[in-house]
């Protein structure tokens, strides 16, 4: 779940996490569908992003991503449950990259 | 290749006040979260004296690390609600944080994913105290910062070391130091008097089969620096996931959904700013 810069948002988006003011209040509950009227609110806001469904933005392309993942567990692969757990966070990181 | 036995250097470095290398705030609260009976009342003013401090530990108790996002607003509040000992271990937490940025970046990164993980786990067994379980994740590897501040040239020689030869952070420093920073951790935590619990999971985490006091705490801190590892977050001194104690690993009884719950809140979180 990306967090978004307020001037990206668009309508149609939907909070991954609630939006909370600085005094603690929940101000929109996750899971809601923004709209042209929450938009214009959330502006007015100081919140410098929110968090909206759909895959972040990743940092490394995702070949690059499994290879490191390869290199850090080219030791231990064998060894009681770490070929489930390297096996667990490549799925994990395939989904960041949009593969369901 | 400069060798030492740390252990015959235990007193020094608990009497952490008197080291050179440690900054004055870590001198200043070190000398008030040793205090035999520090009172509730105590720490508060302590903290509360301090306006820089008191809103550097209110911002990582509302941080999404603790799970109280934007609910704490007093430092009394927060030790009503975490306890004394969430609170100290908060507080040595920022300072630790301040010379991490400074010495090891991605130690910061390392602790704070592990300090999640370690809540997440706590919370999907039921534990009682989620958040002592995350403060051991945040300060399991504290011994490291107190090797790398005071034994600079042989902390470097054992990261060399250890991406070489390709082994663990902690065989490296066997070599080097002859003990690991889960020993130097535990003489701290013993000496800030920590709970029991917390002094086992500093002492075992990557021994957890060791652990007496606190075996089910210390295998979560112990898989979730495996996890952080795994996912490749953060620096810890080497660049390998170690393997996990199966007993400790069957112990916590995770499913394959569990654990991608873990990372997924692990890496939201750490999404968010993580600057104290
Ligand atoms: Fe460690
Ligand atoms: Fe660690």
């Amino acid at each position: 779940m990306p967090k978004i810069p307020i001037d990206k948002l668009e309508p149609g988006m939907k909070l991954s996490k609630p939006l909370v003011s600085r005094g603690g209040m929940v101000l929109l509950g996750d899971g809601t569908e923004l709209t042209e009227k929450w938009i214009d609110r959330i502006q007015d806001m100081e919140v410098d992003g929110i968090y909206v469904d759909g895959p972040s933005e990743q940092k490394e392309s995702k070949e690059e991503s499994l290879a490191k993942l390869d290199a850090r567990f080219l030791s231990v692969e064998k060894e009681p449950y770490m070929g489930r757990l390297k096996r667990i966070v490549r799925d994990y990181i395939e989904a960041l990259y949009g593969e369901h | 290749m400069a060798s030492i036995d740390i252990r015959t250097h235990r007193n020094k470095i608990e009497n952490i006040s008197a080291l050179p290398t440690v900054p004055g705030t870590l001198k200043r609260i070190s000398s008030i979260i040793e205090k035999p009976r520090l009172t509730l009342e105590e720490l508060s003013h302590f903290v509360s004296n301090d306006p820089a401090l008191a809103s550097r530990v209110l911002k990582m108790i509302n941080s999404a690390v603790y799970g109280f996002p934007g609910r704490i607003s007093s430092v009394s509040h927060a030790i009503m609600l975490l306890g004394l000992n969430v609170v100290k271990g908060i507080l040595l937490g920022t300072s630790i944080f301040e010379i991490m940025q400074k010495v090891m970046k991605g130690l910061w990164d390392h602790s704070l994913g592990c300090a999640i993980a370690s809540r997440v786990i706590a919370e999907k067994l039921g534990l009682k105290y989620p958040e002592e379980v995350s403060v051991a994740g945040l300060l399991h590897d504290l011994g490291k910062v107190i090797l790398i501040l005071e034994y600079q040239e042989n902390y470097d020689d054992s990261i060399r070391d250890a991406t070489e030869k390709g082994i663990a952070i902690s065989e490296a420093e066997k070599i080097h130091f002859q003990e690991t920073h889960a020993a130097v951790g535990m003489w701290l935590s013993q000496k800030w008097r920590f709970p029991a619990n917390l002094i086992d999971v500093m002492a075992f985490h990557h021994s957890p089969a060791a652990a007496k006091v606190a075996p089910l705490e210390t295998a979560i801190v112990h898989f979730s620096d495996i996890l952080v590892r795994a996912r490749g977050i953060g620096f810890a001194g080497d660049p390998f996931v170690p393997a996990v104690n199966p007993v400790s690993f069957e112990m916590l009884r995770l499913s394959d959904g569990d654990i991608r719950d873990v990372l997924a809140e692990m890496e939201d979180s750490l999404e968010q700013p993580t600057d104290f």
